[in-house]
């Protein structure tokens, strides 16, 4: 048989109906903090166990920054109190860069979506790729069938000419700065800037070297983050929509 | 794991005469070549050869006379040295004299303008714009493209010399993605290194994080247990399988075979998912690690990875001839973008893209690393080198790949997953060589310690930094709107080149 057709049709919808779940237990997520009292001071496990300085303890207040955390949990399995702990959530995208530092004990902050919602029917994004591949794959992962962003209006454009967002993955060193700034100087007027992963938030593990890839934070306004290395494809559909103002 | 390679010395001008003897023996080849500071206030040029009949080889130093910061290059006797040496220009500020195409090959003049080599410290070559190679003659025209392209995919720029429709030549230029990887590599508490490595290439995080282990166990004199070395073959093969399927939906994307395009990544999410099931996370980060694994995989989601294995192979025994028997994908495969078997062997090309033409090269069959080589699936190989070779190696992998999957699962040794070595301090003056056949090929991580146990130098060679060369010769001769096919044939890695 060599029917590409019916193998469609034999295929059925195999779209996920149920938008946003949760990774399966067998997953890991990024690390999310409770409010059961950290043993600080003599303990410091999330501290040393952690590739990235992500975690800062003082006292018994313990601060997460999620916008530099690659996800290992290597906090999470170390951790005896219960502070820190597994999250499975896919809606993990915030507007601002200080909504992704997290605390035990401080309630968590949010903003609101802006006022002027150009974007919220539909969004053609330009994605500029500058070295996190895995980031890359699980943005194509998103158009696949099963995730399929099309559903909500969500579109791959060519050209920065005809973009209304600039999707950037990686940590942006020296190299792709200019083609980057070129890049959304090349896009009308009003346009987003949402960064996927953890390299394109903070630089991620690349941060600080002589290639000064620190991420887009100094390079261009952002409108949404989305953490990760590499963020699930639901994620990255969460931080589009968050950027177009079709969720709370 | 033992180290399998012996070093030597050698005067730099000896070193490309003694390269070149060593390899014309049967079964030897060019592994890398780079440089580094001897602790002694010298820089070494450094080539490493494989020899795949003792699944080791020879580390061949070269110390430079102080002051002298070139070398003859070893690029007119063994071509396949020739972007490792511009690599080495670049980064430590060396110069291979009687190079034949002598440019930079990752800093951009523009973007690093006044500062030193980063890692020697010297002062850089190479401050003029990048000189592209120009084809001249009647009718050649230029196409620029990128470094941004139009899919979603990583940048870099391809200049194309053309004479109406057809490509003569093809200048590829990267290094747009640089990021100062191995630099940041040998300056981390070796603990911690693993991280940042299997992110070299982000796409080959199994491929690279095994590389990785693989290079430090040698170091540490240690051997990860029989059952963490099979699970680790269970996440490289796993890795080796998606990125195979994900290839075949966009080769067909590639020639505007929408169905196929929409059939197969769905596919890829199925082998995705498994992946996740043994490592706990799509992309197969964190698990592979220096001593075993991270995580068990016990008897439950065991049998739920053969059951998954089970159903991708029925799934695909459906889809793959849709694709590779279809008239009308081998219409545009056959004989498009051709890479003679003389070439790939000269530059060296490795992995799917060299197996499509004429060579048997797998490093699973030579090199230690999880199960191999002891045992190795079946290896591939096609003499045709044209798209539909390429495509035609993916599909004998992917056959081949799942029923050793299921193999390895089926009796995996009991006992330990990992031996816990983090407060192992690392030896002095040591080598570690870890060689992985990635899913694009031979991928080497290559460190050295100095006289204090430090890192010295951590070298990365992706399999795509020899296969970029095959792709600009295999684009030669063809229609410009064939490129995208060709391209997507090698689907090559530009992070994982340019570090
Ligand atoms: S999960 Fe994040 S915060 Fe925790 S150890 Fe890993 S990188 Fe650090
Ligand atoms: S590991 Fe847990 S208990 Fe220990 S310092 Fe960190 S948050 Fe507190």
């Amino acid at each position: 048989m060599n029917n590409p057709l019916l193998s469609i049709i034999k295929t059925g919808i195999i779209t996920q109906k149920d938008l946003f779940p949760d990774l399966t237990d067998d997953a890991i997520g990024l690390p999310s903090l409770t409010s059961t009292p950290c043993r600080s001071a003599d303990c410091m496990k999330c501290v040393s166990a952690c590739p990235t300085r992500a975690i800062t303890v003082d006292d018994d207040l313990v601060t997460l920054d999620r916008g530099s955390c690659l996800g290992c949990n290597q906090c999470v399995a170390a951790c005896p109190s219960g502070t820190i702990v597994a999250d499975r959530s896919t809606k993990t995208a915030v507007r601002t860069r200080k909504e992704l530092v997290i605390s035990n004990q401080v309630k968590p902050v949010t903003t609101s979506a802006p006022t002027k919602l150009p974007f919220q029917r539909s969004l053609h994004v330009r994605e500029v790729a500058t070295g996190d591949n895995a980031c890359d794959l699980e943005v194509i992962a998103s158009t696949n069938a099963i995730f399929d962003i099309a559903r909500f209006g969500i579109h791959f454009v060519a050209s920065p000419r005809f973009a209304d967002a600039l999707l950037l993955t990686g940590p942006v060193g020296r190299a792709m700065q200019e083609p980057l700034r070129r890049c959304y100087d090349a896009m009308a007027e009003p346009r987003l800037v949402i960064a996927a992963g953890v390299s394109a938030i903070s630089g991620g593990l690349h941060g600080g070297g002589y290639a000064e890839a620190n991420g887009v934070d100094s390079i261009l306004p952002v409108s949404a983050y989305i953490p990760g290395d590499p963020p699930h494809p639901w994620s990255i559909i969460h931080g589009l929509m968050l950027a177009m103002g079709r969720l709370e | 794991m033992m180290n399998m390679f012996k070093r030597v010395e050698e005067t730099p001008s000896a070193l490309a005469l003694t390269v070149k003897n060593w390899l014309a023996h049967r079964g030897r080849r060019f592994g890398h070549l780079t440089a580094r500071a001897n602790g002694k206030g010298q820089f070494v040029i450094e080539a490493l050869a494989l020899d795949r009949n003792t699944g080791g080889g020879l580390i061949i130093t070269a110390p430079l006379t102080e002051g002298e910061l070139k070398y003859p290059s070893l690029t007119p006797e063994t071509p396949a040295a020739h972007w490792a040496e511009r690599a080495v220009g670049d980064l430590f500020g060396i110069q291979a004299t009687g190079h034949p195409r002598w440019k930079s090959l990752i800093l951009h003049s523009d973007a690093w303008p006044d500062d030193p080599a980063p890692l020697s410290s010297l002062e850089r070559l190479h401050k003029e714009p990048y000189p592209f190679l120009e084809v001249s003659g009647e009718g050649v025209h230029e196409i620029p493209v990128g470094p941004i392209h139009a899919g979603i995919i990583e940048p870099g720029h391809f200049r194309f010399s053309c004479v109406g429709e057809i490509i003569s030549n093809l200048d590829i230029r990267l290094g747009y993605q640089h990021r100062g990887v191995e630099k940041r590599l040998a300056e981390l508490p070796w603990q911690q290194m693993r991280y940042l490595a299997e992110s070299a290439g982000s796409d080959t995080a199994a491929g690279n994080a095994l590389a990785h282990a693989t290079a430090m166990e040698t170091i540490l004199g240690i051997e990860p247990p029989p059952r963490a070395q099979a699970l680790r073959t269970v996440a490289l093969e796993l890795e080796r399988l998606a990125n195979h399927v994900g290839d075949l939906g966009a080769l067909s994307g590639d020639i505007g075979y929408s169905a196929c395009a929409a059939l197969f990544p769905p596919m890829r999410g199925a082998v995705l998912a498994l992946a996740q099931l043994l490592t706990g996370t799509r992309r197969q980060r964190y698990y592979i690690k220096p001593g075993g694994v991270a995580r068990d995989l016990d008897d439950t989601r065991r049998t739920a990875l053969v059951q998954g294995l089970v159903d991708i192979s029925r799934r695909l025994e459906e889809l793959i001839p849709l694709v590779l028997e279809n008239p009308a994908v081998i219409e545009r495969m056959e004989g498009t973008g051709r890479l003679s078997p003389t070439l790939a062997r000269d530059f060296g090309i490795v992995g799917p893209a060299a197996r499509a033409s004429g060579s048997h090269y797998d490093a699973r069959e030579v090199f230690a690393h999880g199960v191999y080589p002891g045992r190795a699936p079946k290896v591939a190989s096609r003499t045709t080198g044209d798209v539909l070779a390429r495509a035609q190696i993916r599909v004998d992998e992917i056959h081949a790949g799942l029923e050793f999957l299921t193999e390895l699962l089926d009796d995996l040794p009991k006992g330990a997953i990992f031996i816990d070595c983090d407060q192992e301090k690392l030896p002095l003056d040591a080598v570690g060589v870890g060689i992985v056949e990635a899913w694009r090929g031979e991928l080497i991580h290559w460190v050295t310690t100095d006289r204090t146990g430090a890192i010295s130098r951590y070298s990365i060679k992706d399999p795509s930094f020899n296969n970029w060369t095959g792709l600009a010769i295999a684009a030669r001769g063809n229609l410009v709107a064939d490129f995208p096919l060709c391209n997507k044939s090698f689907n090559l890695s530009y992070s994982g080149n340019d570090l």
